[in-house]
């Protein structure tokens, strides 16, 4: 049984770990995210240099953004920085898993920041996207000037 | 799809218009309750004027916009790093811009690396970084 403690910065440790459960990419999936972000190539659905159809390269991104959410309960944070290392496609049919550590954590003008690097998988264990990302941490009762 | 013929650095590439309605949104990020993304009197709780937009969805649109210019090359080998400068809300028109900054021997193609920014209506920089992919 998994206890999901609130985030705060004190908590977080560098070093930690996180793990996605594994998500089976479903053409549904490929096409609900065109419609999310309004590309619709015709890889996606069909033929490509890859021979068949390829997810948009970004698709997994929100599992490895919400790897943290597997541990705490997060009450707000807002998204820094990302980087993505597109390795190979993601095509529909593959159950793809993401692993993540956090790589750092600071303090800067006040607000509170968690770097995480991770990488999004295959079920054979090869690697699909590597990258890290930086989330700011909104502590629970307090509000974020909107920038 | 045909990517682009040719490449040059300082070359400019077609912008892209995004148009970020809730609706989006809210396919992207999931509604639930208690999310700056999808609950607006959450994210006014939060200090903001209305719900946002996941900064991920910019690089999305980067995204569209490099395998645009070099499909494959960026689908597989493509790099992308960004930083969110400015919230998007929703509502908001983004227009996403790239500048070829850089092309280099890499392996038995080049790599070429653009200089993205996503703008939103009011001509502010929402979103900034580099990106890059490898053609053949």
């Amino acid at each position: 049984m998994t206890s999901f403690p609130k985030l705060t910065y004190e908590l977080l440790t560098v070093g930690e770990e996180f793990v996605s459960d594994t998500h089976l990419v479903t053409p549904e999936d490929i096409e609900a995210y065109a419609f999310a972000v309004d590309d619709h190539h015709p890889w996606f659905s069909g033929p490509s240099p890859f021979g068949g159809p390829v997810a948009h390269p970004t698709l997994m991104a929100n599992q490895a953004l919400s790897l943290r959410h597997g541990k705490y309960i997060v009450h707000a944070g807002l998204h820094a920085k990302m980087e993505f290392n597109f390795l190979e496609p993601v095509r529909p049919g593959t159950r793809v898993r993401s692993r993540g550590r956090v790589i750092d954590k600071y303090e800067r003008r006040g607000r509170q920041y968690m770097v995480t690097e991770y990488v999004t998988e295959d079920e054979g264990g090869t690697p699909l996207v590597r990258g890290q990302f930086t989330q700011m941490l909104i502590p629970e009762g307090t509000r974020h000037a909107g920038r | 799809m045909p990517v682009a013929e040719a490449v040059a650095v300082g070359q400019e590439l077609p912008s892209l218009a995004k148009e970020l309605t809730q609706r989006r949104i809210d396919v992207y990020s999931g509604v639930r309750p208690r999310s700056i993304h999808t609950d607006e009197e959450w994210a006014r709780q939060k200090g903001f004027r209305t719900t946002l937009a996941q900064g991920m969805m910019s690089t999305a649109y980067v995204s569209e916009m490099m395998t645009r210019l070099l499909g494959a090359g960026f689908v597989r080998g493509g790099r992308l790093s960004m930083a969110f400068i400015k919230p998007v809300y929703a509502g908001d028109r983004l227009t996403v811009h790239g500048v070829v900054k850089e092309t280099r021997p890499e392996g038995a193609g080049t790599r070429v690396v653009v200089e993205v920014w996503c703008q939103n209506q009011h001509g502010e920089k929402t979103a900034v970084g580099t990106a890059s992919g490898l053609r053949a």
